[in-house]
């Protein structure tokens, strides 16, 4: 355990030392705060179009936090940083595990800062308190970022820089358009996961209650998932030569 | 006890891709053993396989045949990377760290505990002169100091075995000088063992015990340096400045060059019981007018010797 928090605190520090991560997290909080100035196009629904843009923003920059995986690994390994790493006592599998929860935890921070931002900014603008589905849902969100990390390590370790990212946006694309794809079992639900389980943004916006067996049941469905990705992943990897 | 710290038998590692139908050959069934407490320098051309060799060695690729050990365990041990450290022939680290974070991460891969972790980084860095960059990004080092940084995180668990590619290029005529240092102390004081590759000839013959030869992924010599000069420890050189001398020995002699006014150098190939006699019996006569010396050949003539009659056999 020890020797994937030392990947995954590497891992963290990185994207969190990034100037661009800090810019991102000022500029969706912008975006939610001008959302307020929406009264006369939304007839008066410009609250629950907030809480909306506050989540669909969060979920994007998710992704693109999950996606900085998907530079780093190929890199990692091209530029013999990884080979650096795999000549230590650490196992490939350890690895990638530290990979993906490196992403999860800066994912988590940024995340709850663009949550906590925008909580504030929706209190202070509306005069209310922010209700417990809200919180829910941002939780939710941030939960889904360990089988988005699981999916971006798969690519990453599988494809080149150039292919990855690529491939990376476009799955988490689809495993949040569940119903565009649910003629298809294969890709909906099977190979890729199912990212409409933490999407709560509809319960958010007009505070319809989330049950909190559910949260657990897409929690653990979560972690199953990427479990299962990552052990598939060390699969090819440990089969890989190592330049 | 381990006798040998490094073992392969027919090691072999064709690249072949989907691509490239033919497999290409980096390395041809490489048998070699090192034995424990020797600084051993592998060296060939580019091209040789010296660096899939290593790579090998450490793990990060698979052989196509043959067997290595490395410490007695098979070379993807994982737990026996603990007792090795290990330079690549371009190190690369996470650039957005310091010297000290990067340290930590590979302390806490190696097992460092806690509170050792910290006074090692700082001795290592001492070790290195790196210790006023240690709180310096990576990302913002010149390609000396992450050699510096490299050899630092290869040597922070006192490993029994180091095995370093190419660990002097980068380096300045200080840095090479004080780096050799580090790997004679190594040696000296930890009896650890260094397996390592370099162009630099001259180093190699400064430092090392044992050498091994390799071309386009044969091996084509190893063993002992002083053995492998001295053409198997039959060979003699006399300097000699005395003419009559030089009368009496030139007979024997493969190959006389003049050295200076009055002053030459007689080279035998065999030492020959009855020249052996009459140098003895000449050194008795002129003193030190005719000095024995060892007829080692210089490692970078021997290098390319090898080298040079491989290729010809392979042309023929």
């Amino acid at each position: 355990m020890g020797e994937i928090i030392a990947i995954a605190s590497g891992t963290w520090k990185n994207i969190l030392r990034m100037k661009v991560v800090y810019f991102l997290i000022v500029c969706v909080w912008i975006l939610v705060g001008i959302a307020s100035m929406y009264e006369i196009l939304t007839i008066g629904y410009h609250k629950p179009l907030m809480m909306d843009v506050s989540l669909v923003l969060n979920a994007i920059a998710a992704s693109l936090t999950v996606l900085s995986v998907t530079f780093e690994i190929p890199r990692e390994l091209r530029q013999g940083v990884a080979a650096t790493l795999l000549t230590k006592s650490l196992g490939r599998t350890q690895y990638l595990a530290g990979k993906a929860v490196g992403i999860c935890v800066a994912g988590a921070v940024i995340c709850t800062l663009i949550a906590a931002g925008s909580f504030v900014i929706y209190s202070q603008t509306f005069a209310v308190t922010i209700a417990g589905t809200m919180l829910k849902a941002q939780l939710m969100l941030i939960i889904s970022i360990i089988p988005m990390s699981a999916m971006a390590v798969f690519f990453a370790t599988i494809f080149p820089e150039v292919v990855a990212p690529v491939l990376t946006i476009l799955a988490i694309w689809f495993s949040y358009s569940t119903g565009i794809l649910s003629h298809i079992p294969v890709l909906y639900g099977g190979i890729l996961p199912n990212l409409d389980f933490f999407n709560f943004r509809s319960h958010a916006v007009y505070l319809h209650p989330i049950p909190g067996f559910y949260m657990i049941l897409a929690t653990l469905w979560g972690i199953a998932y990427a479990l299962f990705l990552l052990m598939f992943t060390s699969f090819f990897f440990k089969a890989k030569d190592i330049k | 006890m381990e006798e040998f710290i490094i073992q392969t038998e027919e090691l072999t590692k064709d690249y072949s891709s989907w691509l490239r139908k033919t497999p290409r050959p980096a390395l041809d069934r490489l048998t070699i053993s090192i034995p424990k407490n020797c600084i051993f320098g592998f060296l060939g051309p580019n091209g040789a396989g010296k660096t899939t060799t290593i790579k090998i060695l450490m793990g990060l690729i698979r052989p196509t045949g043959g067997k290595a050990t490395v410490l007695g365990k098979p070379y993807d041990d994982v737990e026996s990377k603990n007792r090795i450290g290990f330079l690549p022939d371009s190190p690369a680290f996470t650039p957005t760290l310091s010297a000290t974070e990067f340290l930590d991460v590979c302390a806490r891969l190696l097992k460092i505990p806690g509170e050792r972790r910290k006074k090692r980084i700082e001795e290592v860095l001492e070790i290195v002169r790196m210790t006023q960059h240690a709180k310096s990004k990576i990302g913002t080092f010149s390609r000396g100091m992450l050699q510096r940084i490299g050899i630092a995180q290869a040597i922070l668990n006192d490993p029994e075995l180091l095995i370093l590619d190419e660990p002097l290029l980068g380096l300045d005529p200080y840095g090479r000088q004080e780096f050799k240092e580090i790997i004679l102390g190594q040696k000296r004081d930890f009896h650890a063992s260094v397996f390592f590759s370099s162009h630099i000839l001259s180093d190699v013959e400064e430092i090392c015990d044992c050498i091994s030869i390799l071309n386009k992924g044969r091996l084509l010599c190893s063993g002992p340096l002083q053995a492998l000069l001295s053409g198997g420890g039959n060979g003699v050189t006399v300097d000699v400045r005395s003419e009559d001398a030089l009368r009496e020995l030139v007979v024997f002699a493969k190959q006389t060059n003049r050295v200076a006014d009055g002053e030459w150098e007689l080279l035998f190939e065999q030492k020959d019981p009855a020249v052996e006699v009459k140098i003895n019996e000449l050194v008795g006569r002129f003193g030190d007018r005719v000095q024995i010396r060892n007829a080692n050949e210089e490692l970078e003539s021997f290098f390319f010797k090898k080298i040079e009659q491989d290729n010809a056999a392979k042309m023929n």
